[in-house]
């Protein structure tokens, strides 16, 4: 396997993988609903920082995913440190949502919800890098 | 060895981060042209920086939520179909002292037609109600001014009523003789910063609040600095992590108050006062009211106490003999006597939120379900948390109603709103002190049966040590305290006394008579009490006139032996021929 082919497959792994826990992350949320358990019941910024982890945890995996196959099809130039950028930032964005829904305080999410802008940074600038690289391809 | 950088490469990474700058621009910008700001609210008015609950639950929606859903927020609120508890459609009609008051709802309006004994008439709208729990009030507008008008509903009772129904004044007095001004009055304790404006010149009003009703304001005091800083979510973290009570933080919190400050905030309102010295009347009325929860109260006012007087004024009658607040509103004052307060440490001693949770717990007294309990009490007296010793202590069974802390150190000797309320005096219960200062004592509110003689033979049989002194009264003590307190006290001791007698067919010859009673409040808890136990009799009504509920009580008399009534009447007549009459004002 090429080292790009290597790379790419590694971000497809790790895209699946992470879809797979999120998802599971939605059933325990179903669950939890389900069973009336009121930890996330009687929590309403519990339930929306966990709605969001799912959210973001899902859709930014599938976004990985498309990234990869995009870079695969050489339609976009998966830049490494884009690579990296993008790869880190599905991870803290959901993490950072999680986190501050399990610990949180009264009226604030607890400080894992830093982790989110500083994902969604890495993700703003993966996103314009990937997007540029698309007007480079063409060239 | 690192490859230079090509001019297309440089060009590439310049537009990504030209790009992402660019990005974060736009949102900085968006975020501070739609920054609120909170900081210049009120500028320049008594009540600045005072935010409205909205701005509040932006950022404390749980705290609004359980504020939401006391009778603090229902307080004030202007007339809609929402605020306007009273029957406006069926059973809406009130005659009282020959007048008669016809409430009802037309044209999307709220309306109070007076009819006089003279057939003159006069409509007034109902602008504005006051309260939300136990009686609603009613205010309307003349000109500049609020006027609380005679005729309120019962919301426990769900019926119309006249205040003299609430108040300690007999029949007989002017029908207007409780209109007030709200701007003058109620304004203060019923809304947040009240400013009520008053030209002593041009002798006209002004009146603003900042919210109406008893909202965050009343406790946190004016939050606009606090919300501002809280804007910025770096700030907010910060304060996450440091000590909640810093300065930093632009708040008052009364749970992090030292305990006589976080008393005062409560004590504000729940402890009627007197601005110090006197004539800074003049300044709160044009002006508003100067303290802000958090302030030293005592820098702006004195709580009223039995030696209190304006002028030739007094207050003496809303406390008993002994110095001990008998009407609501004087909680602060309760506390402050009681020895829980008095041998604490200054600053960290029992304070309101000992016990009464402002955000949670039932709204009805503000008590958690924990703290409805012994468990208010054993925070500090673990000594009597075993059954053991708790029944050593109490002498009753360890789950009477006589092993109930409440019940012997506050006894329900505190009368207001029509209802009778635990005192906040807490206190060793002592009957003797029914001899020395006519005071209801603990025991003998369930003992209704025994003379206040016995009972202090009693106390001194069980509890040697704390009663040897004890000394009984003459012989007016050897009577049943039920009929004697029924029947001698002033109103106030009848109608506590009327609200504590459970109707049995032993008592109820005794609230019969009670129904004789020249003051409404004594019969409205005689007729209450009669009713409950007996549902299917027709109940009396205590605002009628004498002849009308004469002809009511002849459906109650044939249940009872004609022996037992007449020594009901002739107790009644025997004790109540000495004593003396004394209106009580509850007002500030």
């Amino acid at each position: 396997m090429r080292p790009a082919s290597a790379h790419i497959a590694s971000l497809i792994r790790q895209a699946w993988l992470s879809l797979a826990l999120w998802i599971s992350f939605g059933l325990l949320i179903e669950g939890l609903i389900g069973y009336r358990i009121p930890a996330l019941l009687d929590d309403p910024m519990r339930r929306d920082l966990f709605r969001l982890a799912h959210a973001h945890g899902t859709l930014l995996n599938l976004l990985l995913i498309a990234a990869a196959i995009c870079a695969r099809l050489r339609m976009i130039y998966l830049r490494p440190w884009a690579s990296w950028a993008l790869r880190t930032a599905v991870v803290l964005l959901p993490v950072g949502f999680l986190l501050a829904g399990i610990w949180h305080y009264q009226d604030d999410p607890g400080l894992g919800i830093w982790l989110v802008p500083v994902g969604a940074l890495l993700l703003l600038l993966s996103a314009f890098d990937l997007a540029l690289s698309v007007r480079r391809f063409a060239r | 060895m690192s490859v230079p950088e090509s001019p297309a490469q440089r060009g590439f990474r310049l537009s990504v981060v030209g790009s992402v700058l660019f990005s974060l621009l736009a949102i900085a910008s968006i975020l501070w042209a739609f920054t609120p700001s909170y900081r210049s609210v009120r500028l320049g008015r008594a009540d600045a920086g005072y935010l409205e609950s909205g701005d509040c639950r932006k950022c404390h929606e749980s705290n609004y939520a359980t504020w939401h859903s006391t009778f603090h927020r229902t307080m004030t609120r202007d007339a809609s179909a929402e605020t306007m508890l009273g029957d406006f459609e069926h059973d809406n009609v009130l005659t009282y002292e020959g007048i008669r008051a016809e409430m009802v709802h037309e044209g999307g309006r709220y309306w109070m037609k007076l009819t006089g004994a003279d057939g003159k008439k006069q409509t007034l709208e109902l602008v504005r109600s006051v309260g939300s729990r136990r009686i609603q009030q009613y205010l309307t507008k003349d000109g500049d001014r609020w006027m609380r008008l005679p005729v309120a509903y019962d919301l426990v009772q769900h019926r119309w009523m006249h205040l003299n129904g609430s108040f300690f004044h007999a029949d007989g007095g002017a029908y207007t003789q409780h209109v007030a001004e709200w701007n003058a009055n109620c304004v203060f304790c019923h809304n947040v910063k009240a400013q009520p404006g008053f030209d002593w010149n041009k002798k006209t009003w002004n009146t603003e609040v900042a919210e109406l009703g008893i909202a965050c304001g009343a406790c946190h005091g004016p939050t606009g600095e606090h919300a501002q800083r809280a804007l910025s979510p770096l700030t907010r973290y910060r304060w996450h992590l440091h000590d909640k009570s810093a300065p930093l933080i632009a708040v008052t919190n009364p749970a992090r108050l030292d305990s006589d400050r976080s008393a005062m905030v409560c004590g504000h309102c729940h402890g009627q006062r007197l601005p110090d010295p006197t004539d800074r009347i003049r300044p709160i009325l044009s002006n508003g009211d100067p303290y802000d929860a958090g302030e030293n109260l005592r820098k702006f006012y004195k709580p009223i106490q039995q030696d209190s007087h304006v002028g030739s004024y007094d207050f003496a009658t809303r406390f008993w003999a002994d110095g001990s607040p008998r009407l609501t509103a004087y909680e602060y004052q309760g506390l402050t006597r009681s020895a829980c307060f008095t041998g604490g440490k200054p600053g960290a001693r029992i304070t309101c939120t000992s016990c009464h949770e402002m955000h949670g717990g039932d709204p009805r007294g503000q008590l958690t379900a924990a703290m409805k309990t012994n468990a208010a009490c054993l925070q500090c007296h673990q000594q009597f948390a075993a059954p053991a010793q708790l029944i050593a202590h109490t002498k009753h069974g360890s789950s009477s109603t006589g092993s109930l802390c409440y019940n012997c150190h506050m006894p329900r000797i505190v009368c207001g709103v029509m209802s009778a309320h635990r005192t906040h005096d807490i206190e060793i219960p002592r009957p003797e002190e029914t001899v020395r200062f006519n005071k209801p004592n603990a025991c003998n509110q369930c003992h209704v049966d025994w003379s206040v003689n016995r009972t202090v033979a009693e106390t001194k049989r069980l509890w040697p040590k704390t009663f040897d002194a004890s000394q009984p009264g003459g012989s007016k003590f050897d009577e049943p305290e039920g009929s004697r307190a029924l029947f001698a006290g002033d109103a106030v001791l009848r109608a506590l006394t009327a609200a504590m007698i459970p109707a049995n067919d032993t008592t109820a010859p005794l609230l019969l008579e009670g129904l004789q009673d020249r003051y409404p409040i004594v019969r409205y808890f005689a007729a209450n009490a009669l009713a409950g136990e007996y549902p299917t009799l027709p109940k009396p009504d205590y605002l009628a006139t004498d002849s009308e509920r004469e002809k009511t009580l002849q459906s109650w008399y044939p249940h009872w032996s004609p022996a037992a009534l007449q020594q009901a009447q002739q107790t009644r007549l025997r004790l109540s021929a000495d004593r003396v009459e004394v209106d009580v004002e509850v007002g500030e």
